[in-house]
């Protein structure tokens, strides 16, 4: 082993020296580091597991609502199918928030942040670089399982109407939408990580924000909870994944007067994740790593 | 070269740095050496920019570490501990860390076959051992191929093939390309055999920093073993002010404070029979222990019926225990 120390840095000499760092370059290490763990491989196979798997099962039980003679909703209610996408992104972001958080608390449990930061020094381009490949990766995994969702089920139901139309704008701004609020909670639930430094700490305050606050504010009868809730990073992102028509009659059935449309909603939700970015950003720059 | 100024680190009320200044010339290896605790992983932190120094500056090729624009090929860097993710392969991980600077895989191949992590580049890293972690992270600060390299511990760990492999590479970097080599270690043999060098910290302050010979010769007195037939008379002659004899077994003394010329002339002056005059030199271990007493931070006890440590000295014919740790080297 030691002859090869011999031969080796002589390269130096003649080679010119390799490139430098620039944002690009470290985006394509923060590309090779997002394929080469396993969790990516995980999150992504349950991701698009319960957004095409889901989104089939749901179709089929709202093709089984009970008539409203056994208890199902009063007649006239009208069936969509992208109510199906509801439920299957409810449980779908999970898999994508997991994807998120571990893509920068797994660098602080490992040490892996050390060797990160001593590439990049000025250390924000680090969190820029690592945002920027998990929300591209995220929004075309995203949009290719909405995608793959709404043709399968096309194929399988389209023949009872429960094929999503396109042709009606909303809803084609819904379908990107899904595809667009899935993509933001995993940058959300990556900005906790930036923040927190810990996966479990992380995952649970995501887990919290979309899971378990929105039920305690809506069980707990203290009036101001009821004007927090529709500006929760969930309820408000949720805004766009709705057609225009589905907003309208949420809103109506609203006592609260929030009344988001889509895209303001969905301006709440990246709002949450500009803020909890910039702390994050704030403290990476002045803490010891 | 690397120029600390003034540096500082407080961790809550603890002092971990207190006010260091010092330079690490190009061309040669410079040992960092101090117990642990002392601060050495601290100052290597602040000199990749990890930690940010409660006061004081410190550059590395006249500015600080992270305005470099190219810092990989500035400085590599091993750190004390495993700074690598677990879940994924050696060679993946230094595919990452050489993109973010444009270096491509030929040069990542290199270092893994310089490195000798041929056979286990494609495993992930979190069944690597100790020696093999050193050894992909010797491999990371080597990948942009840097002018000053740092290494903390660098052969903790290793197999003595590996530390005599770095101790190679390290003195060839430094003396042969001219490159800065900035070593820390708590192994005083292993510096006496790698460092030109040598910066000595504890509790967080310089306590010496000079050429290794230097330091050794200032922090060990001049020790002269004799055997004398006459040796209760020989030891009467000596004694004064600034010498101190020790009597050892039947016959033989250790003379502290005077040269093996001067105890030869004083025996021939009272006419006494000498079979031994050896000067003996201090070791490393000895001036690192001499210099460090007063700042170690974690004092061990001493062991049930263990003598308490003489300020003996090894003689300067190298004595078999001694140079055990580094049979083999000839290099020097």
């Amino acid at each position: 082993m030691s002859t090869a120390v011999a031969t080796e840095p002589h390269r130096h000499a003649t080679a010119p020296k390799p490139g430098k760092l620039t944002f690009a370059h470290l985006l394509r290490g923060e590309w090779i580091k997002f394929w080469s763990v396993r969790s990516t491989a995980w999150t992504m196979s349950i991701f698009f597991l319960a957004i095409v798997g889901l989104v089939l099962l749901f179709t089929l039980a709202v093709l089984n609502t009970p008539s409203p003679e056994d208890g199902g909703p009063p007649a006239g209610t009208p069936l969509s199918p992208l109510d199906a996408y509801t439920p299957a992104v409810y449980l779908g972001q999970f898999a994508l928030a997991v994807l998120g958080a571990l893509t920068i608390t797994g660098e602080y449990t490992t040490g892996m942040i050390r060797s990160s930061l001593t590439a990049a020094p000025k250390r924000l381009a680090v969190l820029w670089s690592k945002a920027v490949v998990l929300g591209v990766v995220t929004l075309v995994a995203a949009a290719a399982a909405v995608g793959i969702a709404a043709a399968l089920q096309a194929l399988f139901f389209g023949g009872q109407d429960m094929a999503v139309d396109l042709s009606e704008d909303s809803t084609l701004r819904a379908l990107f939408g899904t595809a667009l609020y899935l993509a933001t909670i995993s940058l959300l639930s990556f900005a906790f990580g930036a923040l927190l430094r810990h996966s479990a700490a992380a995952v649970a305050t995501i887990l919290g924000l979309l899971l378990v606050l929105p039920i305690v504010f809506s069980l707990v009868p203290w009036k101001p909870l009821q004007y927090i809730l529709p500006f929760m990073p969930g309820a408000a992102g949720q805004q766009i994944t709705m057609t225009d028509a589905a907003i309208e009659a949420q809103n109506t059935a609203s006592t609260v007067g929030a009344d988001l449309t889509a895209w303001q909603g969905y301006g709440v939700l990246v709002a949450w994740v500009v803020i909890v970015l910039v702390i994050a950003a704030v403290l990476l720059k002045r803490r010891d790593a | 070269m690397i120029e600390a100024h003034d540096l500082t680190k407080r961790y809550g009320t603890k002092l971990a740095v207190d006010g260091i200044s010092f330079t690490v010339q190009p061309g040669r290896v410079t040992g960092f050496l101090g117990p642990n605790g002392a601060g050495k992983s601290t100052t290597m932190r602040m000199i990749m920019g990890l930690d940010r120094p409660t006061r004081g500056t410190v550059t590395v090729n006249g500015r600080p570490y992270a305005e470099h624009r190219s810092p990989l090929t500035e400085v590599g860097a091993l750190l004390e501990a495993k700074a690598v993710h677990t879940g994924r392969s050696a060679r993946n991980h230094l595919r990452a860390i050489a993109a973010t600077h444009g270096i491509g895989d030929k040069r990542v191949n290199e270092v893994i076959s310089m490195t000798g992590l041929d056979t286990v580049a494609k495993r992930r890293v979190g069944g690597f051992s100790l020696g093999m972690g050193q050894r992909l992270g010797i491999a990371a600060a080597l990948v942009g191929d840097p002018q000053t390299l740092i290494l903390d511990e660098p052969v903790n760990g290793l197999d003595p093939e590996g530390v005599l492999w770095v101790r190679n590479l390290v003195k060839y970097l430094a003396a042969s390309e001219g490159r800065t080599v900035f070593l820390s270690s708590h192994l005083m043999s292993e510096m006496a055999v790698t460092a030109d060098h040598l910066i000595v910290i504890g509790r967080g302050k310089i306590i010496a920093d000079g050429p290794v010979d230097t330091v050794i010769s200032q922090a060990t007195k001049a020790t002269v073993r004799v055997r004398s037939p006459q040796a209760s008379d020989l030891a009467a002659r000596l004694a004064g002010p600034a010498i101190t004899v020790t009597p050892g077994e039947e016959g033989l003394l250790e003379v502290h404070g005077a040269t093996a010329a001067e105890v030869g002339e004083i025996a021939a002056r009272s006419a006494i029979v000498l079979h031994e005059l050896t000067p003996l030199t201090g070791s490393l271990e000895d001036a690192y222990m001499s210099l460090t007493s007063e700042s170690v931070e974690y004092h061990s006890a001493a062991l049930p019926g263990e003598p308490s440590r003489s300020t003996g000295a090894h003689a300067a014919v190298p004595d078999p225990a001694a140079a055990a740790p580094t049979t083999g080297e000839d290099a020097r």
